[in-house]
């Protein structure tokens, strides 16, 4: 970068990170949470507005100034896998760069409960372009993209990279790919597909993608978000980003929280807050269970107050098998039968397969159907033992991690739910109505459930 | 050397489940399950045949 109207601007004190700017009406209650709406009316911050509040971001990086910082802040990918960024771009870094090697941005927020990606992307493109373009430099790489869900987005970074060519910056030159509307559009091989011009589905592949990704060639994908924490960490400092905190996990999060609440959207919250802390900010009422991490997450079955009262944070959530995911918090209310909840997402997830291998194919609807079985009461015992034949021969023999995770929602949804099935057992259910509108799937996706368990 | 499997190509014809039967057995859909997938000497003859013969080059020996 050559702008030398530089601004120098002061890290920002207190607890919050900012990943999405910094405006006074987001305030809540509580001063480790912000509110930043739904993605409606909100503006994006233009590449002044973005200066002021940030500062230009340094220049002059090199790879082992980076990850010191990454390895201190504790940065780990935001896009569900929680592995530490540092790592990530360690295997880049030492894999053969000689044909070059790429840097991607994944947007695709394919979980339909995620709004974060394409809300960061709107509101604030500047800041996951900081990162982006910071890391492309220090691995000297030959392409960078942003892959992005909807034309918003895709319009946002249009204009982000527009404002920063004709302020002269001289940085790595960005593409923006779109990313369909289907479910395994964001899997990791499907991004590295669709930017080589072919269908965004699954590809099989010994290596991992950070040894062979874009054209066979290293390739450091992460999340947006990941990269807009970048752009924060090396302004001002791993020890600012940290904030005094310990342990597996730390600056801000994004979080999706949506069901039964009175005010959905997007929220950046602190590492570790109470997630009761977030569904009171939310305003959610009687709370019958939470989708924690999205529909390849898990649930926590709530009883009172005290089930809420677990932080929000990988170490904490672990315990309970659960883990923040792709940030989504989907609220259940006690008029929605949760086991009926989970057997509707499954069987969407069903029908999201890419269609391209046999376990996957076939394996997913007999899944679907089993589950079905159970959370309508119609025959458990047959639903079970069917669960137990078909689970192993699906688990890990797909080309991607989608079957793995549908089996992985239906586990959870066994061990969180124990009590909601043996009352359906008995012929009986939590919820007296028999209303099955879901809460958390799409409209589109709606009321297939009953099909499914007549299969 | 390993023998790998490419679920995302194979179509299930069952030709590497005939020729490396201590490997590969096809799963009640008709598609291979895999075993065991290290390969030993005896057998690079029968795997390189499967590897021939898949119709859509989905089976493959890597070094390791």
């Amino acid at each position: 970068m050559t702008d030398s109207t530089s601004t120098s601007i002061m890290a920002p004190s207190g607890a919050r990170r900012l990943t999405l700017g910094w405006e006074a009406s987001w305030k809540t209650s509580n001063p480790e949470i912000a509110f930043a709406g739904d993605s409606q009316g909100r503006m994006r911050l233009s590449l002044s507005e973005h200066i002021s509040n940030y500062g230009r971001i340094p220049t002059g990086f090199t790879y082992s100034l980076v990850s010191d910082s990454l390895r201190v802040a504790n940065l780990t990918g935001r896009g569900g896998a929680k592995f530490p960024f540092y790592k990530k771009l360690a295997a880049v870094y030492e894999a053969d760069r000689k044909k070059g090697c790429y840097v991607v941005a994944n947007g695709a927020e394919s979980e339909p409960l995620s709004i974060k990606d394409s809300l960061l992307l709107k509101t604030n493109p500047h800041l996951v372009i900081d990162g982006l373009v910071m890391v492309a430099e220090v691995l000297g790489a030959k392409g960078v993209y942003i892959y992005v869900k909807d034309k918003e987005a895709h319009s946002a970074v249009n204009s982000a990279l527009r404002e920063r060519r004709e302020r002269g910056f001289t940085e790595a030159k960005v593409s923006v790919i779109d990313a369909p509307a289907t479910y395994v559009a964001g899997q990791e091989t499907s991004v590295i597909r669709r930017i080589e011009k072919g269908p965004a589905v699954p590809k099989f592949s010994i290596d991992r993608v950070a040894v062979s990704g874009v054209k066979g060639q290293p390739t450091l994908l992460s999340n947006v978000e990941t990269f807009a924490h970048l752009g924060l960490i090396l302004r001002f400092g791993a020890d600012w980003y940290r904030s005094g905190r310990s342990g597996f996990d730390s600056g801000s999060r994004l979080v999706s929280v949506s069901g039964a609440v009175d005010r959905p959207g997007l929220y950046e919250v602190s590492s570790g807050v109470a997630i009761g802390d977030i569904l009171r900010e939310a305003k959610a009422h009687s709370v019958r269970a939470l989708l924690v991490g999205g529909y390849f997450g898990g649930w926590l079955n709530v009883r009172d107050e005290n089930d809420l009262r677990v932080a929000y944070d990988d170490f904490t959530l672990g315990d309970k098998k659960l883990s923040i995911g792709a940030g989504i918090l989907g609220v259940l209310s006690k008029e929605t039968c949760p086991v009926v909840e989970a057997a509707s997402i499954v069987d969407y997830l069903a029908e999201q397969s890419a269609g391209q291998c046999g376990p996957c194919i076939n394996g997913l609807p007999e899944i679907s159907t089993a589950f079905a079985r159970i959370a309508l009461s119609s025959n458990i015992d047959r639903g079970i033992s069917e669960l137990k034949a078909v689970i192993p021969l699906v688990e890990r023999r797909g080309g991607c991690q989608h079957p793995d995770g549908v089996i992985a929602h239906v586990r959870s949804t066994v061990a969180a739910f124990g009590d909601e099935i043996k009352l359906h057992k008995a012929g009986k259910c939590s919820v007296a109505s028999s209303n099955h509108h879901s809460m958390l799937l799409p409209k589109k996706a709606q009321g297939n459930l009953a099909a499914a368990s007549g299969r | 050397m390993k023998i790998v499997i490419d679920p995302t190509r194979c179509q299930g014809h069952g030709t590497c489940a005939a020729l490396l039967a201590e490997y590969i057995e096809m799963d009640k859909w008709h598609f291979p399950i895999l075993n065991r997938n290290q390969l030993s000497e005896s057998h690079l003859e029968a795997a390189k045949k499967a590897v021939q013969l898949c119709p859509e080059l989905a089976i493959k020996i890597i070094e390791d």
